[in-house]
């Protein structure tokens, strides 16, 4: 048993890249420096997004099957080199840094929600924030980002060509279900699965289909 | 759909449920200081007794499915909270090899624990939430709401984290680890303890006869630090304030907070504050000097604790409590007995992420 309900999607956008993503308009959307350089790459993509989905306040879903790669290995790296930790690194580590950074520099004091669900990741996400769409009655951003831009991360690395990627849309609950659809099958090749769900509402949205069915 | 708390049970430094009330309630900490991350920096950790940690996790799933009212899993819906799910193996392997090659980047991840499960226990569908501290108190959050809203009857909420370098040297990175057992609310607090847990609650959309009902949820984001508390708890009163909301009460109807309770200056300061401001002299106080603080595990293992409070209609002392901080709050020196009604149980995160949770006797 589950639910299905239909949700607008209201605006959506998708980046990714290769390697590094190069220009994600850091100093337009963060001016103060000092916060800039704290920011995890995840977050600077997320606050990417957001901005180009005009988001500004309210809850949010958030979901990366890896995040915080980098700074997890700056710790590990310091354990076993016997360096000291740096504390930043240590507070950039945890999932939800990425939207606490987009709280922070928005003043948004709503709910936020991280999935970490592997593969399935972004489904997982519009499903959470088609909930939190329904509970609320808000609208929800439902973003997903993936920085796998570490050294050798091609000893481990079997599932993406794109080492830095992400999507994110702002739903709200369709009280009208007439011309809703299912989300499409559709493939980005060489994109990590755990973006793929929320890439093909982004890519179904920029084809003019606004009005989708999520299963909660 | 209301949600009801039909069973769980748990595993920590101080072992199983039974004995996690019976430590807190006889104030027998499972604490022990430890020099086996850090050999020159004696830290106060919760370490539990297992060969492997993803076996003790099957283990604790295993007895919530025994003595539920299900056959399987089915049709159960599977929400696992945790902050580092595979990080203990990764370790293992990194520190050995120097290298990746070794690691399985699906065992890394935080959902390595929900496809275990899924694997042995075949759930309907699951998810995976990781907000730090929060993530478990978060499942419960979802839990509920899915539950209100009908689309799931039976759900299985996981707390699950183990030990690991990278928790442990991290924390103590940010100074807030205690050399020995915490003191949480004290005035000269040193610190908190980490530690390991893993708890398992069923949440189903119909009441049994020892049901605990799940009757108020609420979140909010403090928008002011990624590691230190607003100073003035809005954000800590926010969530306390949204889960009142939700259970339609009001503050004077919780009779005990289950606080967060870490042990450290800046969150218990900004928590006392938040309660003094909100409930004024509700009895509060902080299992983490018994179990320390279980991080990811912390939501879900304290929900377990709040639903044992009202069973057995005990009260908690604060654990090593000689000189409390705040003397605005109600701090309980001795186990009070006492029928509690409403039992609110807090979890704060990195980020300003805020949880709060209330559960309900069944009249």
């Amino acid at each position: 048993m589950s639910k299905k309900v239909a949700v607008n999607i209201i605006s959506a956008s998708k980046i990714y890249a290769p390697k590094k993503i190069e220009d994600l308009e850091e100093k337009r959307i963060v001016p103060k420096m000092i916060i800039r350089r704290r920011l995890t790459r995840n977050a600077k993509i997320m606050l990417f997004l957001a901005d180009k989905c005009a988001f500004t306040n309210g809850r949010i879903v958030y979901a990366s099957a890896f995040g915080e790669l980098q700074s997890t290995v700056g710790i590990t790296d310091a354990i076993v080199n016997e360096t000291l930790i740096s504390p930043t690194l240590f507070q950039n580590s945890v999932y939800n840094s990425a939207p606490s950074y987009f709280s922070l520099l928005n003043e948004d004091k709503d709910e936020i929600i991280t999935i970490s669900s592997g593969m399935k990741s972004s489904l997982d996400a519009l499903k959470t924030a088609a909930l939190q769409a329904l509970v609320s009655n808000e609208k929800v951003l439902c973003v997903a980002t993936e920085c796998l831009d570490i050294n050798n991360i091609e000893e481990v690395n079997n599932c993406t060509n794109y080492l830095e990627a992400g999507a994110g849309v702002v739903l709200e609950i369709a009280h009208d279900e007439s011309g809703a659809v299912e989300i499409e099958e559709s493939k980005e090749e060489g994109l990590i699965d755990s973006l793929s769900d929320l890439v093909k509402v982004v890519k179904m949205w920029e084809n003019g289909y606004k009005k989708v069915f999520i299963n909660l | 759909m209301k949600a009801f708390i039909n069973g769980y049970e748990s595993n920590s430094c101080v072992g199983n449920t039974k004995e996690l009330m019976e430590s807190i309630y006889k104030q027998q900490t499972g604490i022990t200081i430890d020099t086996s991350y850090m050999p020159e920096s004696p830290v106060g950790l919760g370490k539990m007794k297992y060969n492997d940690f993803f076996e003790s996790l099957s283990s604790v799933v295993t007895a919530v499915l025994q003595k539920s009212n299900l056959e399987n899993f089915n049709d159960t819906l599977l929400i696992v909270g945790s902050s580092v799910g595979g990080m203990q193996e990764s370790e293992q392997h990194y520190f050995r090899d120097k290298n990746y090659k070794n690691i399985d980047s699906s065992r890394h991840a935080i959902s390595v624990i929900s496809d275990s499960l899924e694997k042995e226990f075949n759930f309907c569908d699951s998810r995976s939430i990781s907000t730090a501290c929060t993530s478990s108190a978060n499942a419960l959050l979802l839990a509920k709401r899915l539950i209100n809203v009908g689309a799931y009857k039976n759900i299985l909420v996981v707390g699950a984290d183990a030990l690991c370098y990278t928790t442990v040297c991290g924390f103590y990175a940010l100074s807030v680890l205690s050399s020995k057992v915490c003191t949480p609310f004290n005035e000269n607090r040193e610190g908190m303890n980490v530690a390991e847990a893993v708890a398992v609650l069923l949440v189903q959309d119909e009441q049994i006869s020892d049901s605990i009902e799940l009757v108020g949820v609420g979140a909010s984001s403090d928008s002011y630090h990624m590691t230190n508390p607003d100073p003035e708890a809005k954000g800590a009163i926010a969530s306390m304030s949204n889960a009142l909301q939700d259970a339609k009460i009001d503050a004077k109807d919780i009779g005990y907070i289950n606080a967060h309770g870490t042990g450290t200056m800046a969150n218990d300061t900004v928590e006392g504050l938040g309660v003094e401001k909100l409930f004024g002299d509700v009895y509060i106080s902080s299992t983490k000097a018994i179990i320390g603080h279980t991080l990811g595990a912390a939501g879900a293992i304290e929900a377990i604790i709040s639903c044992e409070v009202i069973k057995q209609g005990i009260v908690p002392a604060q654990a090593n409590l000689t000189d409390a901080q705040n003397k605005n709050i109600n701090i309980p020196n001795e186990n009070i007995i006492q029928n509690v009604k409403y039992v609110m149980s807090n979890s704060f995160a990195f980020g300003g992420n805020n949880t709060s949770l209330i559960f309900g006797e069944i009249n």
